[in-house]
């Protein structure tokens, strides 16, 4: 398993015939994705829009999101992996398990349907929320919906897409990647980027106590994060770059109120399919952008000695 | 001011084969002379122009995502460690963008064109190539499957086409065009491809990849485009696929073009177990042919991943290989795939693919026609570069190379029968006058009085590869950034760009098929000019 069979969200509005929720509610986090991108719209090859769509959304509980909905899949909680399983085994024609398709909370027939429209659409899309990456089996989880759209290339045309929000955290995750080369935990300890989720992510690295200061830029994580993370933030000093009063800036050491991004700064956005916008400010603020704050603090740095022991450019044996 | 002195100096724009000579720098430009300048006394040691790789993928959404697909590489490969001159970053098979300007400036490489940027994303294209420091930068945008244009080739609208070819290239902030897999990859929209030039392309009736080739190259051409149609043939990879490349050749008629990665394009057999290179015939046809360059898109064995904008090729490679597959396809204009993949010599097609990039390479007789590069990362990583000079300027280490190499495998190459060793001019010619002339760039590629004073010194060495892997010095517009294998300097390079004449009525065409068919709207769609580092607008050109 690995990759990740995709698209860019206009490829959605003009060919998709099928489209899949899975572990998301977008009517509620996402509300303009039904109608801009992925339902409504009408498309160059699907000319009626909604009329020429069905939608099938996965999910555990009954929420605004149903009502878009042709078909509701309620799953058992927990229960996604082993069903993106199954659903994989009937792709390729192979036996399953009733007592296991039982566990799901689905039914065969329910499982079989959904195989049969997936594999009759001539461009079918799987989008996947937090319902599927952030809970029991987690990052297994996304990689085994990615690994159903891709095998059902053997069949028919077929795209996944992870559900981001959040900001631009897509954003970071691009950038992140074309200069460390890692999308996000990302250890600069020895001169150059390290990453390994789990152990350099923030909250592990909090939760741990390994960091004895924080910055922190477009992002509340004292509204998000675990409890020992959050009282770590709030032992050491902490430097929060937000335009607005945030949990995590009430406990900070310093909160420098900084411009809205997109509002009064200018920049750049990533859409979920890293597309990038262009962000024009409407209005002026009278608070620095993120980007003059933090220019300002790194020259700040700069003036400082160099931490960095004077070696070697390169090193071929990272340890 | 700099005077290097004593070097012997390898100048193919100007027929200067190994002449001892000063070389004198002002202003970052190459001068007759100059006056109490400091010197390097590059006695015993080669002068070169600055390296230009015509064909690699260095920046963007591609070479991105083969990054978050591959991190197992990073780990293990050469980091780079941040200090008072440079970032930090990583090497391997898809270098971070500092390291990427880091490791070709390292190896005296000083001008590159990325090859395959979507419109859609160029802004992402270009943020990652100002991040690219040291070396100066270009880019080709996709065009062969923006279904805008297909439509209008559909309908014959063939100048409607070309003012619109014109203004995407300025949307884009592009330097040439490119066309990959032309109607394949539209048609990969729906799962399927294009294999026969002249049928038509899925979802339409008269658009065929033929019609596309030819309608883009005349476009190119018209438009004076310094570079001309930038061209990734259709069935790259595919056992027989010479009778495609011949064909689209032939069907060109004269025009100009670009083959890219020619060694993918040049095999005979009817499968994979069939295949054998065909490279002799394709180097037979390009030698009669004066219109057309191309670049070899050599292959070394080893780790690599593999990054097109042809997404049914990355489908197949992704079901013969069953590794991780990247698949993104971008609305209305192009696609993408990645594979990570291993050449080993061991397989008989990798064995061949690795013969046939040689084979072009020393079978094309002009080298002013047929350029180094890898297609990186697609054949090999960019800073392998060296050992392919190794194995074009030493027979007996290709001889080596293949003793390992079973008979069945011996019996579909060329590479046994061919004596051909190329000498430091040709290769000054295949790493940058010749590219540096195809990509119509006249200040680089060679050191005459008003070239960009990119120059590589390297200190004469039996042992080829480590000369070319490791320059004594390396100077970008005047400057020296690299001395003895440390980064001395980090100046940011240019953006170069071309800026075709285009009726700006045709914005008023544009603009309501983007409510249509696009989810961004057409006021962002452009790339803005404050986004491009350093730019220069090169002239169009006079194509008759």
């Amino acid at each position: 398993m690995g990759g990740k069979v995709s698209c860019t969200l206009g490829e959605v509005k003009n060919r998709a015939d099928f489209v899949l929720y899975w572990g998301g509610n977008p009517a509620e986090c996402h509300p303009r994705h039904f109608t801009k991108y992925a339902l409504m719209p009408k498309g160059r090859f699907v000319p009626r829009g909604r009329k020429d769509r069905t939608m099938v959304l996965v999910d555990i509980r009954e929420t605004k999101s149903v009502k878009a909905a042709d078909i509701f899949l309620q799953i058992r909680p927990g229960k996604d992996f082993e069903a993106l399983s199954i659903l994989r085994a009937l792709v390729k024609g192979q036996h399953v398990d009733e007592k296991q398709v039982a566990e799901t909370g689905l039914t065969l027939e329910q499982l079989t349907d959904l195989v049969d429209r997936m594999k009759r659409a001539k461009f079918g899309v799987m989008f996947f929320g937090m319902g599927l990456s952030m809970t029991r089996g987690k990052h297994m989880n996304s990689a085994s919906i990615l690994t159903l759209a891709a095998e059902l290339n053997a069949y028919t045309k077929f795209v996944a897409m992870p559900m981001r929000g959040h900001g631009n955290v897509t954003g970071a995750d691009v950038v992140m990647r074309w200069t460390t080369g890692y999308p996000f935990g990302v250890n600069f300890s020895r001169g150059y980027p390290r990453y390994n989720p789990g152990e350099f992510s923030t909250v592990d690295l909090l939760v741990r106590g390994d960091v004895d200061a924080a910055l922190i830029l477009g992002a509340d994580p004292g509204a998000t994060m675990p409890q020992p993370a959050i009282d770590h933030l709030a032992r050491i000093p902490t430097v929060v770059l937000d335009p607005k009063v945030t949990h995590t800036s009430r406990l900070a050491r310093v909160h420098i109120t900084t411009a809205v991004t997109g509002i009064s700064a200018p920049g750049t956005g990533y859409r979920m399919d890293e597309i990038p916008l262009p962000l024009r400010p409407a209005l002026r603020s009278p608070y620095p952008t993120d980007e003059d704050v933090v220019r300002r603090i790194h020259q700040a740095v700069a003036e400082k000695p160099d931490w960095m022991a004077a070696g070697g450019q390169t090193t071929t044996t990272q340890i | 001011m700099l005077r290097i002195v004593g070097g012997q100096v390898y100048d193919p724009a100007h027929g200067i084969d190994g002449v001892v000579q000063d070389v004198c720098i002002q202003d970052g430009r190459i001068v007759e002379n100059v006056d109490a300048a400091p010197t390097i006394d590059a006695s015993g040691m080669i002068v070169f122009p600055g390296g230009v790789d015509v064909h690699t993928h260095v920046a963007g959404g591609s070479i991105n995502f083969a990054r978050a697909m591959t991190p197992e590489d990073h780990r293990r490969t050469t980091a780079f460690i941040r200090s008072q001159t440079n970032r930090a970053g990583v090497g391997g098979m898809t270098p971070t963008t500092f390291a990427t300007g880091y490791l070709y400036a390292g190896m005296g490489w000083t001008t590159v064109n990325e090859a395959a940027v979507p419109i859609l994303s160029a802004k992402h294209t270009h943020e990652e190539l100002r991040d690219i420091p040291i070396v100066d930068k270009s880019c080709c945008v996709l065009l062969a499957n923006n279904e805008i244009l297909l439509d209008l080739l559909e309908a014959g609208e063939m100048e409607r086409a070309r003012e619109v070819v014109a203004w995407q290239i300025w949307a884009s902030k592009a330097y040439g065009v490119k066309a990959v897999n032309p109607g394949g990859v539209a048609a990969w929209k729906y799962g399927k491809n294009a294999e026969q030039l002249s049928e038509p392309v899925d979802g339409y009736h008269k658009v065929t990849p033929a019609k596309i080739v030819a309608g883009l190259a005349q476009i190119v051409d018209d438009l004076g485009l310094p570079h001309p149609l930038h061209l990734h043939c259709n069935n790259l990879g595919v056992p027989g696929n010479l009778t495609t490349t011949l064909e689209t050749m032939q069907n060109l008629d004269g025009r100009r073009a670009h083959m890219a990665h020619l060694q993918y394009h040049a095999y005979g057999g009817d499968d994979w177990s069939t295949m054998r290179s065909e490279a002799p015939q394709l180097a037979d046809y390009m030698n009669a042919h004066r219109n057309f360059t191309t670049d070899a898109g050599a292959v070394l064995f080893g780790d690599t991943v593999t990054i097109t904008a042809d997404g049914p090729w990355q489908h197949l490679l992704y079901k013969l290989t069953g590794r991780k597959w990247g698949n993104l396809d971008v609305e209305n204009e192009t696609g993408c795939g990645i594979v990570p993949y291993t050449y080993r010599p061991t397989n008989l097609v990798n064995a061949v693919q690795w013969a046939v990039g040689l084979e072009l390479l020393l079978l094309i007789d002009d080298p002013w026609r047929v350029f180094l590069t890898t297609d990186h990362p697609n054949g090999a990583c960019f800073w392998r570069y060296p050992e392919i000079i190794q194995l074009l300027m030493c027979r007996d280490f290709r001889r080596d190379c293949m003793a390992g190499q079973s008979d069945k495998a011996l019996s579909r190459i060329h590479l046994p029968d061919i004596d051909r060793e190329y000498t430091l001019y040709e290769i000054a010619t295949i790493t940058s006058a010749g590219p540096a002339r195809a990509l119509g760039l006249p200040r680089k590629g060679h050191l005459g009085v008003g070239a960009d004073a990119d120059v590589v010194i390297y200190d004469q060495d039996d042992d080829v590869a480590r000369m070319f892997g490791h320059p004594r010095y390396v100077i970008k517009g005047g400057e020296i950034v690299i001395e003895d294998g440390d980064i001395r300097a980090t100046p940011e390079g240019r953006g170069l760009l071309v800026r075709p004449p285009h009726d700006e009525q045709i914005e008023a065409f544009l603009r309501p098929l983007f409510e249509d068919y696009y989810t961004m709207s057409f006021d962002n769609y452009s790339v803005e000019m404050e986004r491009i580092q350093q730019p220069e607008i090169c002239d169009c050109i006079d194509t008759e």
